[in-house]
């Protein structure tokens, strides 16, 4: 099992008229047990900047959807700026947690709470011919042969950039989920979304399309200048 | 000014190689590198199961500022933790043993940062390194 473990002291000799000495050191378990946390993202750095004030973005540090939800996950960030007024102001969410100012340095839990993903179904039917095409999300899929299952199975062996599938290994029917959890604003898909291209033709209907809700505990910084400041982050999870 | 310290140490076995990753740094007063937090809070609490409470109440005077939180939970029993939230919103669990140090700048002042214990009474010690913050009046 491996061994992780969190060391915090905050010293100070003229805060208070006696000297302060606060330590503690935290072995970092997966939640409830005793067992080592397994898995770890990082040592990240990345350098932040814009072409003006007016076009700073707030940068996605980690998504709730890609780590366990209430796992006992720990993420450090350090803003390593010298710069006493350049800040991260780090957000979970909408909720503003605080600023890292130059040099400071931050260690929280995080509960990682997604939302949910949407999802749809396509199934092919009708007539395809081999060499026919299925277009969605920027992949063309080319039918192998004429048999539906087997234009299924290839439909979810390609790597679509913003969704995933689901193949039950027997039938024409391809289950597509959202990569990242998002809001019942988005478009509810349907068979127009995607481009066919077939003579006889081949049809894919796309049915038991569903919005989903929005992640409610994305990490996010913001940086306060528009010139280069660099953080550091490790994610230490479940 | 007052020169105040907060220092971590993250070392783990889980990667092929070994990690550690060590940093300090002195608690100042936002946007200043020349004059230090000077005021804080500390406390220890027990809180029993099922209850939530404000642990820091978020005043006027700490409205933007470079407040720093360090909250631990000295619970012994692994099974028992503490959700932390920002005015409602769930940051994570705290479980026994565990410890955090955040940045917290009371963005407004509804921004109380609050507790909820579970499984058992946990036991909770908490500092709060700030640039002042409002008293309550008198009753």
């Amino acid at each position: 099992m491996a061994t992780t473990t969190a060391t915090i002291t905050i010293n100070s000799t003229d805060l208070l008229t006696d000297e302060l000495s606060l330590s503690s050191i935290a072995t970092l378990t997966t939640a409830g047990t005793s067992t080592g946390v397994t898995q770890a993202s990082g040592l990240a750095r990345k350098t932040t900047s814009a072409a003006s004030a007016a076009a700073i973005q707030a940068n996605v540090l980690y998504r709730a959807g890609d780590y366990t939800a209430n796992g006992a996950n720990k993420v450090y960030v350090k803003n390593t700026s010298t710069t006493a007024a350049e800040f991260y102001t780090v957000t979970i969410d909408q909720e503003e947690l605080g600023r890292l100012y130059a040099g400071d340095w931050m260690f929280m839990p995080w509960n990682a709470t997604s939302g949910t993903k949407q999802v749809f179904t396509v199934t092919f039917a009708s007539t395809w011919a081999a060499g026919e095409t299925w277009t969605f999300d920027g992949i063309t899929m080319t039918c192998p042969s004429a048999t539906l299952a087997l234009i299924a199975a290839e439909v979810h062996t390609l790597n679509y950039p913003n969704w995933t599938t689901t193949y039950g290994g027997s039938g024409a029917a391809v289950v597509f989920t959202a990569r990242y959890a998002s809001d019942a604003t988005e478009i509810v898909y349907a068979t127009g979304d995607a481009t066919i291209v077939s003579a006889n033709p081949g049809t894919a209907a796309i049915s038991a399309a569903a919005v989903g809700s929005a992640s409610e505990s994305d990490i996010t910084i913001r940086p306060s200048v528009h010139t280069a400041m660099t953080y550091e982050t490790l994610l230490i999870n479940e | 000014m007052a020169t105040t310290t907060a220092a971590v140490t993250l070392t783990s076995d889980l990667l092929s190689d070994n990690m550690s990753v060590t940093t300090s740094t002195t608690c100042m007063k936002a946007g200043t590198n020349a004059d230090g937090l000077d005021q804080m809070d500390m406390g220890y609490i027990e809180l029993a199961s099922g209850t939530q409470k404000n642990l820091i109440d978020a005043t006027a005077l700490g409205v933007g500022k470079a407040n720093k939180v360090y909250i631990c939970n000295e619970s012994t029993d692994e099974t028992y933790y503490i959700a932390i939230m920002i005015d409602g919103m769930a940051i994570g669990h705290l479980y026994a043993g565990d410890w955090m140090f955040l940045p917290w700048d009371a963005n407004d002042e509804a921004a109380d940062i609050e507790v909820l214990a579970h499984t058992g009474t946990n036991k909770i010690g908490f500092a709060c390194f700030h640039e002042g913050r409002t008293l309550l009046a008198v009753d």
